[in-house]
């Protein structure tokens, strides 16, 4: 057992020290895929983030002496500033190379290349966001050092959905049994897949894919999720929609982008179909919960931001203990 | 004496693939790259479509003189095309080999999906994939896309 000090005085002293009875199964690891993390690693980084919520843990100052690199080869303004808050507040050197226009990738730097110099720069570990599929996977063979996916073009983002998952566990108290909806655009979404292959480390969980057959679920996750045993059902009628909320425990909503449309008449007509309003959310259980993963557009109407139903700001304001979280355990003493 | 043996003399060096479906023999010659022997002047490759057979009807046939078959081609020649018969020719002696099926497969093939890192332009990211035979498919080690085994042709690198 590895003793994880949760409780560090902000002095870095070690009395008071409370060890969290849970082995580090995280420390030193990549983050590339929800795949590769099981059941255990996934209620060991929850334990943490709900001790940093709580104000029980407190982690800063923890990883002074280190050094932590953010590339963004996309912009993404949210998750680049949640790792940069996260990582500034663990007391870590930030390196950062967030916008590609001015940045060496711009001037036609491969990802190999990037990788290589950073670690050069000494950093202990490493935050890509690529367009690429597969990109998180190629730089963590590439450096030596752990690497976190902060979103691999449609593929995965894995914090994105230990955030999810962490909120759904504590808003219900348990994730097991649970019934959860995805609306939207489930193809491209990259934060679908990651929920999907976290979700199957629970037990009894089912999922509906509200879509249109277009931006339904990619092939590889319908056959993860069978070879797994996990129960999923394809929604692709409108009607179909408003029958299945009444079993909903979670609605999970994602961005429907125009250009995935090859004929924008068939946006149009796709648009109107998935949004999440008062007036969908009648059909469902009164304790429904709404989840996105934010920015929202015109899929999630406002009117249901003042509903007990809305827990996406809560969502979103877990993303910050979450990564911390997640780095500690990454980069932190092993106790 | 068989169409086939009046079509063309057995060979006494080298290696003899039989059984492949019918005009398919190019996706053969392709996965196995036998164009980069261009400037081997010792290998002959002899290619057959279209030959009656008992068992397919009819089929192509490749002879490779003077080319032995790597084991690692030979997995793939055998995942792609279940019927094909792969025989060894030394000093006129044929030996059948049947070789196992690949767990894995490394370059060879082109990822299916466009913006997956193994298609990025100067990226040295060598396409790697998982056989997963039971379901028909391999999937990317990287970007997780799945491709239908008997598509594979279509997707080998140059
Ligand atoms: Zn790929």
């Amino acid at each position: 057992m590895v003793g994880l000090v949760l409780r560090s005085p902000a002095g870095g002293g070690r009395e008071g020290d409370t060890p969290l009875a849970l082995k580090n199964t995280i420390r030193g690891r990549d983050i590339i895929s929800c795949r590769d993390l099981s059941r255990g690693d996934a209620e060991l980084i929850f334990s943490l983030t709900e001790e940093v919520v709580s104000g029980a843990a407190r982690l800063e100052n923890t990883l002074a002496e280190r050094k932590i690199a953010l590339i963004f080869v996309e912009p993404s303004t949210r998750t680049f500033q949640s790792f940069y808050v996260a990582a500034r507040s663990l007391g870590a050197e930030v390196l950062s190379i967030h916008d590609p226009e001015v940045s060496s990738i711009a001037k036609g730097e491969t990802l190999y290349d990037t990788m290589k110099m950073i670690e050069g720069y000494g950093a202990d570990c490493i935050v890509l966001r690529h367009p690429a599929r597969g990109a998180a996977r190629f730089a963590a063979e590439v450096a030596s050092v752990p690497v976190i996916n902060a979103g691999s073009g449609s593929q995965e983002h894995p914090t994105q959905a230990l955030l999810d998952v962490f909120t759904i566990k504590s808003k219900l108290g348990s994730v097991d049994g649970i019934r959860v909806g995805m609306l939207g655009d489930l193809r491209f979404s990259r934060t679908i897949p990651s929920l999907c292959y976290l979700l199957s480390n629970y037990s009894n969980v089912k999922t509906y894919f509200m879509a249109p057959p277009l931006l339904q679920v990619r092939r590889e996750i319908e056959l993860y999720l069978s070879e797994r045993g996990v129960e999923y059902r394809k929604v692709v009628e409108v009607d179909e929609i408003r029958e299945v909320m009444p079993e909903l425990d979670v609605l999970y909503v994602t961005r429907i982008q125009k250009e995935r449309f090859p004929d924008p008449t068939e946006y149009e007509k796709v648009k109107g179909s998935y949004v999440v309003d008062a007036r969908l959310l009648s059909y469902g259980r009164r304790e429904l919960g709404v989840m996105h993963p934010l920015p929202r557009v015109d899929e999630l109407s406002p009117e249901v931001d003042k509903l007990p139903n809305a827990w996406y700001f809560e969502q979103a304001r877990n993303g910050l203990p979450l990564r911390k979280a997640l780095l500690y355990l990454i980069l932190g003493e092993a106790g | 004496m068989s169409a086939e043996s009046l079509l063309v003399r057995k060979i006494d060096w080298g290696t003899v693939l039989d059984h492949i479906p019918a005009w398919r023999a190019d996706q053969v010659v392709r996965l196995l790259n036998l164009e980069s022997l261009k400037r081997d002047a010792d290998v002959s490759v002899i290619v057959l479509y279209n030959v009656p057979s008992r068992k397919l009807g009819r089929k192509d046939i490749v002879k490779l003189y003077h080319y032995m078959v790597s084991e690692e081609e030979a997995k793939i020649l055998a995942l792609v095309f279940p019927q094909i018969t792969i025989n060894y020719i030394r000093d006129w002696k044929v030996e059948k080999h049947s070789p196992g099926l690949p767990t894995e497969i490394v370059g060879k093939i082109r990822c299916p999906e466009t913006t997956c890192i193994t298609n990025v332009e100067r990226e040295p990211a060598t396409p790697r994939y998982i056989v997963m035979r039971e379901h028909g498919v391999i999937a990317c080690e990287y970007c997780d896309t799945l491709l239908e085994i008997e598509r594979i042709p279509d997707f080998l690198r140059e």
